[in-house]
């Protein structure tokens, strides 16, 4: 099981270049056994400039590093900050991707459990339909970072970002069935709240 | 890229009496939103095909899209759209049970999943 923390940051354009290299260099020396600080992708929705993603063998890790990752994103060239810590084991094929995504998401509290654990099964269910995403890991939120009480990080390790934005999204497991959980037109809606979808390039593994 | 009509079908059982004031209201209030986020109207079917005063109503009203990718389009349009959960919780006095389904043509079955 690894402790995860996830930080997804907006920053103007002109900031970017020194924020990133700021927190790689708090990323450097933090111990976390797998991390990445990159821009995010253009197409990402609600998933700010900058991903920042930390993997630690255990929570102390992270309660070691977590004052300096603190300070580094109380600048004011960083005008939002969401994320969420959480803990979780992927699930790996063979073969690593080049994009990490991560979706952030917040079930209605009062959502039946059994109810929230059949969304969680269709979650798990897409790489069984969807070969592209190469690693995964579904993980309830220790603690949301931002206005957004997150409840669940779906994390994926994709080919390239054409298998994100083609057969994933493509795919009738998503729009035909897992996509019903997030639609406030359907009886089974069960998020409400914005979701933050955030992805980048990584050409190395992530999920591990 | 996966290509293939997308069906959305919207299944509703109306309380008694409700059915035709159901099918008004939708076509005068949800329909011409549904057209701008692209969709196109197919049919609306009442079953049993009676006005019952007493009884319920199954009605189906069944809309199109040109593809996978229209049907996400038309969900960026629409998600944001706070007014489009709340018209249903609206709508829901006159219904029993509803439920919102997507669908495919068997022959393209085969396109969609593969991409």
């Amino acid at each position: 099981m690894m402790f995860c923390v996830t930080r997804l940051l907006d920053v103007p354009a002109d900031d970017r270049d020194r924020v990133l290299s700021a927190v790689r260099e708090v990323a450097e020396r933090s111990g976390a056994l797998r991390w990445v600080v990159a821009p995010t992708d253009q197409r990402s929705r609600n998933g700010g400039d900058i991903l920042v993603h930390l993997r630690f063998g255990d929570e102390t890790g992270w309660r070691t590093c977590e004052p300096e990752l603190k300070a580094v994103l109380a600048v004011p060239a960083i005008t939002r900050v969401i994320g969420a810590t959480y803990e979780g084991e992927p699930t790996r094929r063979d073969s690593s991707g080049t994009v990490y995504r991560a979706l952030l998401l917040r079930v209605s509290p009062d959502a039946p459990a059994e109810t929230v654990a059949r969304f969680e099964d269709e979650l798990r269910s897409m790489p069984r339909y969807v070969d592209t995403i190469l690693a995964w890991q579904l993980s309830p939120v220790i603690s949301a970072e931002g206005p957004t009480a997150w409840t669940h990080v779906f994390e994926q390790e994709f080919t390239d970002a054409d298998g994100l934005m083609g057969p994933y999204l493509m795919h009738p497991i998503h729009w035909a069935v897992v996509d019903r959980w997030f639609d406030p037109e359907t009886t089974d809606v069960l998020v409400r709240d914005r979701v933050a979808h955030s992805f980048c390039e990584h050409p190395a593994p992530v999920l591990d | 890229m996966a290509d293939g009509e997308v069906y959305v079908i919207d299944r509703v059982v109306t309380r008694p009496g409700c059915a035709r004031e159901f099918i008004d209201t939708y076509l005068a209030e949800y329909a011409p939103g549904a057209r701008e986020r692209g969709m196109t109207l197919r049919d609306v079917l009442v079953s049993p095909p009676i006005w019952f005063d007493d009884q319920p109503n199954t009605v189906t009203i069944t809309w199109s899209l040109p593809s996978p990718l229209a049907w996400w389009q038309m969900t960026w349009k629409g998600r944001p759209d706070p007014t489009l959960g709340a018209w249903w919780d609206r709508i829901d006095a006159l219904l029993l049970e509803r439920n919102r389904s997507v669908a495919a043509a068997a022959a393209d079955v085969d396109a969609l999943c593969e991409g």
